[in-house]
């Protein structure tokens, strides 16, 4: 278990982490999403001990960790930049922490443990090479690999699949929650790519500028994204935001007036909104729900399915439609869409100090 | 226009001899001096009778200067200088290059100071305290003394080795279960070895080099070279011929050293210089 409470640190004038508050479970696997610069690495950092926080307190199964030294935290961690020693080969990398004062295992069970481990990332071919040898790739894994051979409180991973292949990411991505050892371990794993968290997290966490915005299962950051930065992060095509304002009866009004929905909005009439609807919840044709018309901008097939832009008065809307749905679609067909009541988000509409918070449903 | 690359080509070979010539004449001017017997010795004639009599004498004490022993002290005084400096510089290095706290860059800044300030201006106070404390003319007021002349030099150099390692490497040490010193002792040493080579040689010829320290600081017993191939000027006669082979021979330990340390000289000397 992993607890951080009110964490700060800041690095001469740039604040790295603003009062964090982070809750790993005992067991869990939890990924921390955010962009480049948002203290993903730093958090990592501070929970192995590799930085010291300027406020608040790391909690591990219960210990205050504070004045523990970083090996005596009993934390695996993966570095995005690999950190392999550059003058080992990659056996003897393996082999590092097993062979340390507080990891030591027998020559022969650590080499039983660490062919296992090789065997379980497919680099066992590569063992003999000196790392200066080996791809970005291979490295990654050397560099898992070297985390994954050893007993620990809880595993920090920093971006471990950046930099594979897509092939391989997807591969290893299945794999890595089934090995035994991650399922048996609390986990913190740090990535950008939020397909990789909504696949990987038990739950997730977004973080944005040295804070946590929202903690929760993929479903609640799914459904009930906190602010329109986090309903961004999440689905490819990205959520559809229409500007808007609330009329006088509950509905939104679209800033042009072509679209309306009444949704009973519980804010003030004429609050400036955002309407959001992922592309995969708008029906092309009459379904149950609200109706909309438009135009059909542009398709793009995506294999089995169709990328559909319609524009809506001055807006475009963007869905995603069955293959069969969308064929014979010209540009400025006419179209009519329809959504279900339940499907719709609504946001304050974003300011320039931040983003807009979810204000309904 | 190939003809005027040619001449340049010419024109530029030209000038390297000439300054490989200009540069390399003092030294096969004391190759020759140290060849002379003593009746030709002022001849100024490149044409003499070759005769290795001046290294004999030196090397074989029969003047009454033991230069065999100011070799031996000099081995000894230099290289316990750049071991010590060694031991107390390398951990200093690091810590430098890795931890900044208030007044390090000023200490950083003093140990610098060592090399820049002439060593004549502390010399007398030295001499005063090294009769006092028995220090005088011994090898470990030697090794002691060159300490200001080989420590500045090997943190200033480390240090900015050690800079140019990622911390992370050692932060990955520590997560594996090392403690610092194991960090410092099994990643981080190890991965400057070059930089250790080529800034040891470096100390070691500039402790090899000193003259000032032990004109003062010693007399007899832990007199060097430096000094020593200076005894056969004195007397009646100066014997040039002498000092030459004296000197040509203690250029020996720091050449041979150049050349088997020569491999990591290279990568050495480039591998801290620049920033990746």
């Amino acid at each position: 278990m992993i607890v951080l409470r009110g964490i700060s640190k800041t690095y001469g004038r740039t604040t790295a982490l603003d009062d964090l508050d982070l809750e790993v479970r005992e067991g869990e696997f939890f990924c921390l999403l955010g962009p480049s610069g948002a203290g993903k690495t730093t958090t990592l950092k501070t929970v192995a001990g590799l930085e010291q926080p300027d406020s608040g307190t790391v909690e591990l199964d219960g210990k205050d960790m504070n004045g523990v030294e970083p090996y005596d935290r009993g934390v695996a961690m993966c570095f995005e930049s690999y950190a392999l020693y550059p003058h080992k080969s990659a056996y003897d990398n393996l082999a590092s922490p097993l062979r340390s004062p507080r990891h030591r295992l027998p020559a022969v069970q650590a080499r039983e443990r660490i062919g296992e481990t090789a065997e379980l990332l497919g680099i066992s071919a590569l063992l003999d090479r000196p790392v200066g040898q080996l791809s970005n790739g291979q490295r990654q894994r050397v560099a898992l690999g070297r985390v994954l051979v050893r007993p620990a409180r809880a595993f920090l991973l920093d971006e471990p699949l950046s930099h594979l292949d897509a092939k391989l990411r997807q591969q290893m991505r299945a794999e890595l929650k089934a090995i035994g050892a991650v399922r048996r371990t609390t986990t913190l794993y740090v990535t950008h790519d939020s397909v990789e968290a909504l696949a990987l997290g038990d739950r997730i966490g977004v973080i944005r500028d040295g804070r946590i915005v929202q903690t929760g299962t993929r479903e609640e950051i799914w459904y009930r994204p906190y602010d329109t930065e986090v309903a961004r992060a999440f689905g490819r095509p990205r959520i559809n935001l229409l500007p808007g304002a609330v009329a006088p009866d509950g509905g939104f009004r679209s800033a042009d007036g072509e679209v309306e929905l009444p949704i009973g909005a519980q804010a003030s009439c004429g609050t400036q909104v955002l309407i959001g609807v992922r592309p995969r919840d708008l029906t092309l044709g009459e379904g149950p729900g609200h109706e909309l018309t438009g135009t059909v901008y542009v398709t793009e097939v995506l294999g089995r399915s169709v990328e559909v832009t319609v524009r809506l008065g001055e807006q475009h809307v963007s869905l995603v439609a069955p293959r069969g749905d969308a064929t014979g679609l010209r540009p400025d067909d006419p179209v009519r869409l329809s959504v279900r009541p339940e499907n719709l988000l609504l946001f304050e509409a974003d300011r320039p100090e931040r983003p807009g918070r979810r204000i309904g449903p | 226009m190939t003809m005027r690359k040619r001449l340049l080509g010419w024109l530029a070979d030209a000038a390297l001899i000439l300054y490989f010539v200009f540069a390399l004449f003092p030294i096969a001017w004391m190759v020759i001096l140290s060849l002379k017997p003593t009746n030709e010795l002022f001849s100024t004639y490149f044409s003499f009778s070759p005769t290795l009599d001046g290294y004999r004498t030196v090397l074989g004490d029969s003047e009454g200067i033991p230069f065999v022993r100011f070799f031996v002290n000099s081995l000894v005084v230099s290289v316990g200088a750049v071991v010590l400096s060694l031991l107390v510089g390398l951990p200093a290095a690091y810590a430098s290059a890795r931890w900044r706290f208030k007044g390090s860059e000023n200490l950083m800044f003093t140990l610098l100071s060592f090399r820049f300030a002439p060593e004549l201006t502390v010399i007398i106070p030295l001499f005063v305290l090294y009769q006092k404390l028995g220090l005088f003319d011994t090898y470990v007021g030697m090794i002691w003394v060159l300490q200001l002349v080989t420590l500045p030099l090997i943190v200033w150099i480390m240090r900015s080795y050690f800079a140019d390692l990622t911390p992370e490497l050692e932060q990955a040490a520590l997560l594996d279960g090392y403690t610092r010193k194991q960090a410092f002792l099994k990643v981080a040493l190890p991965l400057v070895k070059p930089g250790v080579a080529a800034v040891s040689l470096l100390a070691f010829i500039f402790a090899w080099n000193n003259f000032v320290f032990p004109l003062i600081l010693t007399s007899n017993e832990a007199q060097t070279v430096t000094v020593g191939a200076l005894s056969f000027l004195g007397g009646d006669r100066p014997k040039y011929n002498l000092t030459a082979a004296a000197a040509l021979v203690s250029v020996v330990p720091p050449l041979l050293l150049a050349l088997t340390i020569q491999r990591y000289l290279v990568r050495g000397l480039s591998f801290g210089a620049v920033k990746s």
